[in-house]
């Protein structure tokens, strides 16, 4: 398994360039055909938080605003833009990078070429938008109360945390996609119930059930460690990875057993993917 | 003359599934499940540096899953190849991006086949005035006529200099004058020693570029040797069998599939 992980991360190493490069034409082939080309980056989840504002912002919780941990009073909006960009980062990368190994693997025709670049690229295409999006959320914040601080210093970290955690789970995903069609179907269902279970358009601070707290079922899911972080340092609320520190080791131990269980699987079965197209 | 090609003992085993349950058995099942179908059975020759190597047989007696395996595309079941250098396989439909411009196509192949920045650009010049295309290399491939498509592909393949080629009934695309363009630049490779392997089923251009040949029959090699032997072997073995009744032509058939169902090895 630790020799698969590393076999992983070398090719990943070695590949950077291939992975940068087949990544820029991911995002050109994607576009050519609309008129508003890459305009529709921004113009649909613009579309999307508009109706999810409506529905949860208005709808269901009246236009309250949110209270964080240290008692910062946070407009519903606001509040769910600083998670909802994760959202739109992830949600297309995991779905996108779960069908690349099978939708490529007619173009590659190389047993030579380095397949775990495929996921790779895929999700690097898409944190193009990320960046994209990640600008216009913080031009937007600086007019609001909520403007440029120190904290913003810990983005980096959690970008490049939410990129090893996507490479980790398109590594799993991708694969066994490859193998078994009907995996790409469970990851679609699976990604439409973590929207409403990870906290971007639903306050969940607290979950208790017949006075029992179940928030520590929600944490579980390393999105939730990502969103919170995403939103502590674009809101300046705390400084996230070691105010929960613990949750920070939780969270990183997942990434490496997904990582050993991706890459054993990957390179167990890479050779034979030709044989289930 | 060195060696450049080992194949030694590969055979390559496809499962038959009749339904989607078996598929999934056949994935979970340690040993594997379905009705086993060797498309490649005990291959074993070898090929020495500046060999032309014809590969002849009737449909589906594993031509090109040899040229693909020779190409490194697909991985044999068992059995080992060794290949002295990069090989690099011809085929009409190489895969291009619809998308994307035939500039861009360009570099996304290469890329694929593993070649470095600098490198890419020093081809990138030679492929455009090899494919002819004019202004039409900076227009996305999708509205290029299926000749200039396979222009491209032909010209992005033979490009990128491979020291093993394998050319899977790929001499026919484009217009004469292509094809003549093409057809040197075969010989260019022929006499700078190159091997090539050619599957094509034109008797004519296997005697006008080939040494050697290979004659596969249900997966096996029937027989190799030079294209002076072999081709006139295969064509009076093509003759009779098109003289046979249509009774004695189906038993020909029934004993193919169940030599390749693997029946015939135990």
């Amino acid at each position: 398994m630790i020799k698969s992980l590393i076999t992983i991360a070398r090719e990943q190493m070695h590949s950077f360039y291939l992975i940068l490069r087949l990544s820029a034409f991911e995002v050109k082939s994607a576009h050519t055909n609309n008129y508003l080309g890459r305009f529709w980056e921004i113009l649909n989840p613009v579309i999307q938080l508009a109706i999810y504002w409506l529905v949860f912002g208005i709808g269901v919780r009246g236009g309250q605003q949110i209270t964080m941990e240290n008692e910062v009073r946070v407009p519903f909006f606001i509040w769910m833009v600083t998670g909802m960009v994760v959202w739109f980062f992830v949600n297309p990368a995991i779905s996108k990078s779960s069908k690349s190994i099978y939708s490529r693997l007619q173009l590659i025709s190389k047993m030579s070429f380095p397949m775990s670049a495929i996921p790779s690229f895929v999700i690097m295409a898409n944190f193009y938008t990320h960046l994209m999006l990640m600008a216009v959320v913080i031009i937007v914040l600086q007019f609001t109360s909520f403007k440029l601080s120190v904290y913003y210093i810990q983005l980096p970290y959690f970008m490049l945390a939410t990129l090893i955690f996507l490479l980790a789970l398109a590594l799993i995903t991708s694969t066994l996609s490859t193998i078994i069609r009907d995996v790409q179907q469970i990851v679609q269902s699976v990604l439409r119930m973590i929207l409403y279970v990870t906290p971007l358009i639903w306050h969940t601070d607290q979950l208790v059930l017949q006075g029992v707290d179940l928030t520590f079922l929600l944490k579980m899911n390393p999105l939730y460690y990502l969103v919170e972080g995403y939103r502590a340092s674009l809101l300046g609320t705390t400084w996230y990875v070691t105010e929960y520190a613990p949750y920070t080791l939780y969270f990183w131990s997942l990434i490496l057993v997904m990582l050993l269980v991706g890459s054993a699987l990957h390179v167990k079965f890479r050779n034979r993917f030709v044989d289930f197209l | 003359m060195s060696e450049t090609v080992v194949v030694q003992n590969v055979c390559k085993k496809y499962k038959m599934h009749k339904s989607p349950k078996e598929k999934l058995l056949d994935v979970l099942l340690p040993k594997g499940y379905g009705e086993d179908f060797y498309a490649l059975q005990n291959i074993s020759f070898t090929a020495n540096q500046g060999d032309v190597i014809g590969l002849v047989g009737v449909n589906g007696s594993g031509k090109s899953t040899l040229s693909n395996i020779l190409g490194g595309v697909i991985p044999p079941t068992s059995g080992t190849i060794k290949t002295v250098g990069q090989a690099s396989i011809i085929a009409i439909s190489s895969g291009l991006n619809n998308q994307l411009t035939g500039r861009e196509n360009i570099e996304l192949k290469c890329l694929m086949l593993g070649f470095k920045k600098k490198e890419i650009q020093e081809m990138e010049a030679e492929i455009i005035s090899f494919t002819d295309i004019g202004k039409f290399i900076d227009q996305p491939v999708k509205k290029y006529s299926s000749g200039m498509r396979s222009r491209l592909g032909f010209a992005i393949s033979v490009t990128v200099n491979p020291d093993i080629l394998i050319v899977d009934e790929a001499l026919s695309v484009g217009d004469q004058i292509f094809g003549q363009k093409s057809k040197n630049k075969m010989f260019e490779f022929k006499q700078k020693g190159k091997t090539m392997f050619f599957v094509s089923h034109s008797m004519g251009q296997i005697k006008e570029f080939c040494d050697k040949a290979i004659w596969l029959e249900y997966g096996e090699i029937k027989d190799f040797g030079p294209v002076t032997e072999v081709i006139p072997a295969y064509e009076s073995f093509l003759k009779k069998h098109k003289a046979l009744t249509a009774e004695e032509q189906k038993k020909f058939r029934e004993e193919v599939m169940r030599k390749q169902s693997g029946l015939s090895m135990t």
